[in-house]
């Protein structure tokens, strides 16, 4: 009787393990994705010009472009230095001037073209998080959007500039795209499916009482406005990057932001428009966060949509508690509606702002490169995936190995060569780093 | 009688022994393969807030005119130290009351000191320049200043009494009631 109780047992036992073993399974391939193996380090950009704050972006044709900010070569004349403290020991001070540049590979990253000059005039372009864009019609012509101060140059209350490629291989006069001026910056550039254009940025040009509107404005393929600056959201975070996906055909638009509550609570949402960009829906919560934080983080959210219309999101949050700080996920099953409870990506290593970009492959596999700090203290760029099946993640790779410093890194994929660039910098020298990866192989 | 013990004990044992077997067998199904290690994922602190009570964490800076800005030159007087990056919107916000409590500073026997964060010398000195900013200014390039003092992201301004302990912190913008407060802590009395 009893020996029969201990196989009864054992026969339970064994039922039990074997219903739990798929969960299990599941639990052991969450971290069984293969890492991505990175070829070596190129530099973009003239090294004695401190190219930072790269963006990658495919052409219809598949040349991969880069876009990217570096000093311009001119000093500040004498006398035109601070005053007090900040006069320098008897130099000129160094120019704010910098200007954006473009260049394309055709293979894949090896070999790059010469750099083209974007800004027809000298300006103190923006880079870091409010870096330049770029966008491509159906002809592959380039369009990129940039900000540059206002008129008292106050980086706060800028301009968003713009210019197109104009089919000699030079760029068009850049043009002001918001109608009141020293209000706009942060712009993103998307070319709608149907061949225009579609800009958003941050504006400030109503200060109160819900600080920081949405703005949006169309042009068409030949860079003329298809529409006046409209206003499509408010309460939005003041410095932090815009997220964009379009779907069916551009009747569908996401526009994901940091948005800011009167309680200076940072939670991140997605705003849905299905006429085109035209009018949004009210917000959806992506993350009750809770980050309570009087001043804008500088970090927003990257958003990508897969071959089954699901949304992925990234963001940095530092949560409830410091110990919830670090870079996280969620993805929206219902054409954002709704989102699943946030996943942590990585977390915080120490107290830094961490920036992140995402990118989703053809067989929805999503790829994420943030920043963190290394056991030295330094920040580097790290990078991991989550599988189509959307539970087996990739171990947690370093990409970077900076002296310094590695920030804000961007990605770009084409079928299967995924492509990552950051900035580099050290004491007052920056670089543009690019890597590539054969993927889904 | 005596003989027929054993043998029950040896089905006991046998029956014993297959079932550790099928329960081994079922772990072997069910335990996953081991995990693969993720890279460099280092645990994150207890805290990540600045303590206040604790000594200033040193620094050995240089201010845009090539000056050091070291915390223990310093010392004999309090001193605020006001971390800030020319892109930043409160930072802009907040920099008159800093200019304001440099003036008075500098009667009432007081340092103010700012440290650019994320930001670069040309960006700094044109904004320097543009906000007419009348006390020292401090390259931070590499964060090394801004990770000692345990902050996300500017502005955060620290009050640093004349033995060079934190008395009072502030992280994100200031007001000027909110620096009177502090300013007291660190030793000062406007």
């Amino acid at each position: 009787m009893h020996t029969k109780s201990i196989q009864v047992l054992a026969v339970i036992c064994l039922f039990a393990l074997s219903a739990c073993a798929p969960e299990m399974v599941e639990r052991a391939a969450s971290h069984a994705a293969a890492v991505v193996h990175f070829g070596s380090e190129r530099s973009l950009g003239r090294i004695d010009k401190n190219p930072s704050t790269p963006f990658l972006r495919y052409a219809p044709d598949g040349r991969l472009f880069a876009v990217w900010s570096e000093d311009h070569d001119v000093l500040w004349p004498e006398g035109k230095h601070a005053g007090g403290h900040q006069r320098m020991s008897g130099d000129r001070s160094p120019s704010p001037m910098r200007n954006v540049f473009l260049a394309w590979s055709a293979d894949g990253g090896g070999t790059w073209s010469s750099p083209t000059r974007v800004n027809s005039s000298v300006e103190a372009v923006q880079g870091e998080e409010n870096g330049p864009k770029v966008a491509f019609g159906k002809d592959n012509k380039a369009y990129v959007v940039w900000s540059i101060p206002g008129a008292k140059g106050d980086k706060t209350r800028a301009n968003v500039r713009f210019a197109m490629e104009d089919g000699n291989g030079d760029f068009t006069p850049a043009g002001t795209l918001n109608e009141i001026k020293d209000a706009a910056r942060f712009p993103i550039i998307e070319t709608t499916p149907e061949g225009n254009l579609l800009v958003a940025w941050i504006d400030r040009r109503i200060d109160n009482p819900k600080p920081r509107q949405l703005y949006l404005m169309r042009l068409g393929a030949d860079g003329k406005a298809l529409t006046k600056n409209y206003q499509a959201g408010e309460g939005l975070c003041e410095c932090c990057k815009l997220g964009i996906s379009f779907a069916d055909a551009g009747k569908t638009v996401y526009i994901v932001d940091r948005e800011v509550d009167a309680n200076k609570i940072r939670n991140h949402v997605l705003r849905k428009s299905t006429d085109g960009g035209k009018n949004f829906d009210a917000p959806v919560e992506i993350s009750n966060d809770g980050w309570q934080v009087p001043s804008c983080p500088h970090s927003g959210p990257s958003i990508g949509r897969d071959s089954r219309g699901r949304l992925h999101v990234a963001w940095f949050t530092l949560g409830r508690l410091e110990q919830e700080a670090g870079i996280y996920y969620s993805v929206s099953k219902d054409g954002g509606r709704s989102f699943a409870p946030r996943s942590l990506i990585h977390a915080n290593t120490a107290p830094e702002t961490l920036y992140n970009h995402l990118c989703v492959g053809d067989d929805d596999t999503v790829y994420f490169a943030w920043t963190n700090l290394d056991g030295d203290n330094k920040a580097q760029v790290y990078l991991r995936t989550i599988a189509a099946d959307g539970r087996t993640w990739s171990p947690i790779q370093q990409i970077s190995h900076a002296t310094g410093n590695a920030s804000r890194p961007v990605l770009a994929l084409m079928h299967d060569i995924l492509h990552i660039a950051w900035t580099e910098t050290d004491g007052e020298t920056s670089r543009v780093v690019f890597r590539s990866a054969t993927v889904n192989r | 009688m005596n003989s027929s013990i054993p043998k029950l004990e040896l089905a006991h044992w046998q029956s014993l022994a297959s079932s550790l077997l099928i329960m081994i067998g079922a772990f072997a199904i069910a335990m996953p393969a081991a995990p693969a290690r993720a890279q460099h994922v280092h645990p994150a602190p207890r805290s990540f807030a600045p303590v206040v009570g604790a000594a200033a964490p040193p620094f050995d800076l240089n201010t845009l005119d090539g000056t050091a800005a070291q915390l223990q030159t310093f010392h004999g007087k309090p001193l605020v130290v006001n971390f800030f990056a020319s892109w930043c919107d409160p930072c802009r916000e907040e920099m008159p009351l800093l200019n304001d409590l440099a003036v008075k500073g500098a009667q009432q026997g007081y340092n103010v000191l700012g440290i650019a964060v994320e930001d670069t010398r040309a960006a700094v000195t044109e904004y320097a320049r543009e906000a007419k900013l009348v006390f020292p200014i401090a390259l931070d390039l590499n964060s090394t200043v801004k990770r000692a003092y345990r902050i996300f992201g500017p502005p955060a301004t620290f009050f640093i009494d004349r033995r060079g302990f934190v008395r009072d912190v502030v992280l994100g913008p200031i007001t000027a009631e909110r620096a009177r407060e502090a300013l007291k802590k660190a030793g000062i009395d406007l």
